[in-house]
């Protein structure tokens, strides 16, 4: 068991072998290192450990290190110049007109084709709509039977209904 | 004909941040051995300290700007190794994948290194070096860290203290307290 000079000493023992300890400190160090066996043997000790410690292989990066590396960077930088434009206030700007775009697109489109809100079976309210409200009805009943006696003709029936809706309409009625 | 004289790290970072990625290849051809070998000494695994060395080059690549000249560079990317290497730990620590640290001496098994295994230099036929990373690998964390810093990468006490944020006392008692922790170990791993 050590006792407390013992303990006092060991703390001193990194500063006494980097030679940083004041002479007189020193010398308590060193008088007791010629008495202590103990002490002495834990000093010799740590003083092989500390020459092993600096004696340890260096280690070296993998020859692919730097390629690794490079590749993450580029990686990084990709995401790092998505980022940029997502966050950008271009991209804001960017995203406002494509969605004005998008509601003038749609807009205009109604205005054109006034047909459109009939699909789902709403009457228009256009003024100048002469067609038929319940054309449409008799027609998708039309097609529905067709498609039963005459798949292929009614596919491509029903294509023709989605590209263009004005197009179904005289299909249909060319049919009825 | 006289060698154009190396430029400090400090030089480099500076060149690097005003956008010469020269200057960065430069300073990682500088320090990645070194970091290398710092990590190493925490994880035990050569591909996992790679891993966290590159982590830790991406880090300074991303966040360049946050370098400032009042420190200096070496201890500002020891400082992120070493935080990413202790994360690591800590994230093993409780997965529980890894638990040598846990277990008692008997039941570690320390594994060498394949010397073929992608590690030029690495050479562990020494049984004393063998014996000494397990020790260390063994050590509570605060004198591992402390032990790698100024046992194996020999950085000053200035460094360490800048790298740990504790005083210098603090830094100098450790080292003495983590070598005697260390040589205690080792003593009875002899027996």
């Amino acid at each position: 068991m050590q006792n407390t000079d013992c303990t006092f000493i060991c703390e001193q023992f990194t500063e006494y072998q980097e030679n940083s300890l004041s002479s007189e400190i020193r010398a308590q160090v060193d008088s007791h290192l010629a008495s202590c066996s103990s002490c002495l043997e834990i000093f010799q000790k740590l003083t092989g450990v500390i020459e092993t410690l600096h004696k340890l292989p260096t280690l070296k990066a993998s020859s692919s290190f730097n390629s690794t590396l490079l590749s993450r960077i580029n990686t990084l930088n990709q995401e790092t110049v998505w980022q940029k434009i997502y966050h950008s206030s271009y991209s804001r700007v960017a995203g406002y007109a494509i969605a004005a775009g998008l509601i003038f697109a749609i807009g205009i489109n109604i205005l054109i084709d006034p047909i459109a809100p009939m699909k789902s079976g709403t009457q228009s309210n256009f003024a100048g709509d002469k067609i038929n409200p319940n054309q449409p009805t008799e027609s998708l009943a039309a097609i529905s039977d067709s498609s039963a006696n005459h798949p292929v003709d009614s596919l491509t029936l029903q294509n023709s209904t989605i590209t263009s809706q004005n197009q179904s309409m005289q299909l249909v009625s060319g049919k009825k | 004909m006289s060698e154009k004289p190396l430029k400090t790290d400090e030089q480099l970072i500076a060149e690097f941040q005003n956008g010469n990625e020269n200057a960065f290849v430069e300073l990682v051809d500088r320090y990645k051995d070194r970091l290398v070998n710092f990590v190493y000494r925490f994880l035990h695994d050569m591909t996992d300290a790679e891993d966290m060395v590159q982590e830790t080059f991406l880090k300074v690549y991303k966040n360049k700007h946050a370098y400032r000249e009042i420190a200096k560079f070496s201890t500002w990317i020891y400082t992120i190794a070493g935080n990413l290497a202790r994360s690591e730990l800590r994230k093993r620590k409780r997965r529980k994948t890894y638990t040598m640290s846990a277990l008692s001496f008997d039941d570690n098994e320390f594994t060498p290194v394949d010397p073929g295994k992608d590690t030029e230099g690495i050479v562990f036929n020494s049984y004393a070096g063998e014996e000494i990373m397990k020790a260390i690998y063994a050590l509570p964390e605060p004198f591992k860290t402390i032990i790698i810093l100024r046992d194996i990468q020999e950085l000053s006490y200035e460094d360490i203290s800048t790298i740990l944020d504790i005083p210098m006392g603090t830094v100098k008692s450790r080292v003495n307290r983590a070598r005697l922790k260390l040589q205690e170990t080792l003593s009875y791993l002899k027996e």
